[in-house]
């Protein structure tokens, strides 16, 4: 009995794979894995750009598109939940199959780009609200923390820790580089406002009113009443538990390979 | 030939598909007609509403005013205006802004809550942004329940002699003056430059390879997953570590950057403003509803009531108000109407007493009866769940002041 017959394959199977094996070092089957290659990245993209898009406009959704909705509380948990939950599953597949740690950067460089397009089109041409109350947030960064925590640990556990903990804890931090001067306070009428409060306020949204808005509501404040560091280590928390229970969603996906044919 | 008859159906399919887009007629009101109409005569009556001027330019203010009666006989399976209510402002996206908004003297910049049976006084000022037609309509978002909507005023907006952009400033606590147009977006633009450009780096460092995913699954799966990682070079490891240093450096540099420069900040406010309500001003009229019933080929209601007066001078009934629809009594002629108004039905109301003197109780016949209960949809008051009705009547004094209350009860409809 042969090596490979020991491990369970088909003799067919053993030569297909060998045969695989030896196309790496032919130029012309290089050159057609290179076009597939590219196909590849042209639909895996184009899905995950829709894919996400519409996933965090679902779950996230208002929290994004109003400067005067991302609060710091619900923001910074709402936003690394709905993110995680959609880029662990893809993280697994991609690392189990190929080892490229890409996901993450992949999917918020994405729907970064197209939070901008749909900004810019549907909010401010179409609707008239200008950039400065609709721009989007960003996770980038946090993406690439989340991928190069796997790269440099190669280990989906490792990168759950450090990458997952950091996805959640850092999206304060990350967009308040940008998001500082709309917290800058305002008088309006007798009553403190943020210049935020005050967009929201004036640009008008018929079916969007005040009371919609989750602000501050939670119990978080009672320890000591530091809301934003106390808030990115619950949501580092939640961030390593959603990532790590939606890795386990994509080694179930990832197994249902064993139901369809061989395509390579 | 089926591929024939296949492309001319698809031609005639993408041709009826064009002219539909090219007819179709812009969406300019706010469906204040699709809503139950036993949400319109029961939950809040809108009177007196006021746009004016009508013909602006942009950069000009617009005054929105009225009042507005919230309903005894609010539906039970409704989420009630008791709890939570924002007063907010119909018109498409933020062609105006809000400068100020008000209810009894108290500013509306967050959400309140109306008891029920109340008289609340509006006022909106808004300053036209973006030029076009526009449909304007006082709103009550009501938690839970969803907006409710008085009637729009069409208003103009030309765009303003100078041609310059919009410009919106206000000052900061901080003393800075700031345009809320453009406010922070070259810092917006900036930071997420940056962050595209790190993350498309990122992704080119391991797109750009040699053998991406089918060479890179081939070798996998002969090496195993046990020695798999051996794919990632000693380059990919560099390279990772300097990415993710290089992103931890800008998030905590740009937090620390921006606390630095913006060192006084807040967080988003919230809460609710109480606002003390008014009681609604009777004139000694008293109502009782003896029933109702709503008659649907004569499109009209038939109201039964018995009036005593218990005030020192003659009344005379002038007018009913239900689901923003105004019934005037012309043998009355008192109700004003205002410029640009709409669903007034100028002689739809009838009454079968004309004057009620001082200390006299008289039953009374009362009529609304006009088409505009078909063209705003108000025959579906037949398929509510619990088939009552509300309005409010205007009544007027021998001097010609007006009174109002509300009026409500069950209402059987005829079909025949």
């Amino acid at each position: 009995m042969s090596e490979a017959n020991a491990s369970g394959l088909a003799e067919t199977e053993v030569k297909a794979r060998a045969l695989d094996l030896k196309s790496l070092d032919n130029p012309r089957a290089m050159k057609l894995y290179r076009r597939f290659d590219g196909i590849i990245i042209l639909v895996l993209f184009t899905f995950l750009v829709l894919g996400i898009q519409i996933q965090f406009t679902l779950t996230a959704g208002d929290w994004d598109y109003w400067i005067d909705w991302r609060d710091r509380r619900w923001w910074p948990l709402v936003a690394p939940f709905s993110l995680l939950l959609f880029i662990a599953p893809f993280t697994y597949g991609i690392w189990e199959r190929v080892r490229l740690p890409i996901m993450a950067t992949a999917v918020t460089t994405l729907l970064c780009l197209v939070s901008w397009l749909s900004r810019y089109l549907n909010f401010y041409e179409f609707t008239h609200f200008p950039l400065s109350f609709t721009f989007p947030s960003t996770y980038i960064g946090l993406g690439i923390l989340l991928d190069c925590a796997l790269a440099i640990s190669r280990s989906l556990i490792v990168s759950t820790l450090i990458g997952g903990g950091l996805f959640g804890a850092l999206v304060y931090p990350i967009n308040w580089s940008f998001m500082a001067p709309y917290k800058v306070p305002v008088e309006f009428n007798g009553m403190l406002m943020s210049v935020a409060d005050m967009m929201g306020y004036q640009y008008i949204r018929t079916t969007t009113p005040e009371y919609l808005r989750i602000i501050e509501e939670s119990t978080l404040r009672t320890f000591g009443g530091s809301v934003t560091p106390l808030t990115a280590v619950f949501s580092a928390l939640c961030g390593m538990v959603v990532y790590a229970a939606f890795l386990w969603v994509g080694y179930k996906i990832n197994g249902l390979d064993k139901f369809t044919k061989r395509i390579v | 030939m089926m591929k024939l008859i296949a492309g001319k159906t698809g031609l005639r399919t993408l041709l009826a598909g064009l002219v539909m887009v090219l007819l179709a007629g812009d969406a300019l009101a706010h469906g204040e007609r699709a809503q139950l109409a036993s949400m319109r005569m029961r939950t809040v009556h809108w009177f007196d509403t006021k746009v004016e001027p009508l013909n602006v330019k942009v950069g000009d203010i617009v005054t929105v005013t009225g009042k507005l009666v919230t309903s005894e006989w609010w539906p039970k399976h409704m989420p009630s205006i008791e709890e939570t209510v924002y007063l907010n402002i119909g018109v498409p996206g933020p062609t105006f802004l809000r400068l100020h908004s008000e209810v009894n003297g108290v500013p509306m910049m967050r959400s309140t809550a109306f008891p029920l049976g109340k008289v609340y006084e509006y006022k909106t000022v808004l300053r036209a942004r973006v030029a076009g037609r526009y449909h304007v309509h006082p709103i009550l978002n009501v938690k839970d329940a969803g907006s409710l909507v008085d009637k729009g005023t069409w208003l103009e907006v030309a765009e303003n002699d100078s041609g310059a952009p919009f410009v919106n400033e206000i000052t900061t606590l901080t003393g800075e003056t700031i345009d809320l147009e453009t406010y922070g977006l070259d810092g917006v633009y900036t930071w997420h430059l940056i962050w595209i450009a790190m993350g498309v780096a990122y992704l080119l460092y391991w797109l750009i390879r040699k053998e991406l995913f089918i060479p890179r699954f081939i070798r996998i799966r002969e090496l195993g997953s046990d020695r798999a990682n051996e794919l990632m070079t000693k380059k990919d490891f560099v390279v990772s570590s300097l990415f993710f240093t290089t992103a931890l450096a800008l998030i905590l540099g740009g937090y620390l950057w921006a606390e630095n420069k913006y060192p006084i900040t807040i967080p988003l406010q919230t809460g609710l403003v109480e606002v003390e309500p008014i009681e609604i001003p009777t004139g000694g009229l008293e109502v009782v509803v003896d029933h109702a019933t709503y008659d649907l080929a004569g499109r009209s209601l038939s109201m039964q009531l018995q009036l005593t007066n218990n005030s020192e001078g003659p009344l005379r009934i002038g007018e009913f108000l239900t689901a923003n629809i105004r019934f005037l009594n012309p043998d009355v002629n008192e109700g004003e109407i205002y410029e640009g108004e709409e669903m007034v039905s100028k002689d739809g109301l009838t009454v079968s007493v004309d004057t009620i003197e001082p200390g006299q109780t008289v039953d009374v016949e009362l009529v609304a009866s006009d088409a505009l209960w078909e063209q705003y949809r108000m025959t579906g008051l037949i398929h509510d769940p619990d088939s009552r009705f509300a309005g409010m009547i205007f009544y007027y004094d021998e001097n010609g002041e007006r009174f109002f209350q509300e009026v409500g009860g069950a209402v059987l409809p005829n079909f025949f």
